[in-house]
């Protein structure tokens, strides 16, 4: 049992959401790209959050010695969004298909920004548990000022 | 007179042991509150000590020596950790209130700190002992 083993709980969540913010910035920059790998539109990508917990046997064997192993959260993958493009009419476009329609990436703006603020709020909840286990340590060491 | 000292200091010991650990577990629900099929989990040790607690001055007899020992030392007390599976109102299985989770977790640090206050005035206790009995 680690002495900062819960700030680095916290710490891995703000990385994975931080990550997160990262990937939603990338696809609210990519919203208008039609020229990407292979020639197709840019595909809108997430990211998948994962537990993090140690091997799996140490982890049923926690579970009956009431030991404690979590390390958090990480992203295990980042994902491409299969949904299929969206199509515009724009015959002058350079990159329009004989019947005059251009293929814009699966990027839905109010997706990308409601997604944001959720990634923000717990950014900031994680953030908070760090200050309250600081506080705890802090408290601690008061102990031993005596 | 001592020992009654050391007593509580050892209680405040475990209760101090668990509510650590019920931060960890807080904090490990938090960072996974967007994690899918993740449960929450929860830490009891508070119930168990104090049962302990009031019934450490009545001595329960075994009769049978396949009869369960009966915890009334709270150094054998262990902090349980729970999985909470039974529900969960998300469409990816994970059942974290981030609300909750914020609420306990400012319970559990002003509890922590109440219990520090404590454990520093039953030291002062016995400094006071060594200071003021040589007078």
């Amino acid at each position: 049992m680690g002495m900062f083993d819960s700030i680095n709980i916290s710490a891995s969540a703000l990385t994975a959401q931080k990550t997160r913010i990262d990937i939603i910035s990338k696809n609210m920059a990519n919203v208008n790209t039609t020229r990407s790998t292979g020639g197709m539109p840019y595909r809108r990508q997430m990211v998948v959050f994962e537990e993090q917990r140690g091997p799996s046997f140490s982890s049923y064997l926690e579970k009956h010695t009431n030991r404690f192993n979590g390390k958090g959260v990480e992203i295990s993958e980042i994902v491409e969004d299969t949904t299929p493009f969206k199509l515009k009419y724009e015959p002058g476009h350079p990159d329009a298909n004989e019947d005059g329609y251009v293929m814009l990436p699966n990027v839905d703006m109010v997706t990308e920004m409601v997604n944001m603020i959720d990634a923000q709020r717990a950014y900031e909840a994680n953030i908070t548990a760090i200050n309250g286990t600081k506080s705890m340590l802090m408290k601690a060491l008061e102990i031993s000022r005596r | 007179m001592y020992a009654n000292f050391k007593n509580n200091i050892d209680l405040f010991n475990k209760v101090l042991d668990g509510i650590w650990l019920r931060n960890k577990v807080i904090n490990h629900n938090i960072a996974n509150a967007d994690t899918p099929k993740y449960k929450k989990l929860t830490v009891s040790f508070e119930d168990k000590l104090r049962e302990a607690l009031s019934k450490s001055d009545s001595k329960l007899v075994k009769t049978h020596e396949k009869h369960l020992p009966f915890p009334v030392n709270t150094k054998d007390i262990q902090p349980r950790i729970e999985e909470n599976d039974k529900f969960s109102y998300r469409f990816d299985g994970n059942n974290v209130n981030i609300d909750t989770e914020m609420a306990d977790l400012a319970k559990n640090t002003i509890m922590y700190n109440a219990v520090i206050d404590q454990l520093i005035s039953e030291f002062d206790k016995i400094k006071n002992v060594i200071h003021e009995g040589g007078k």
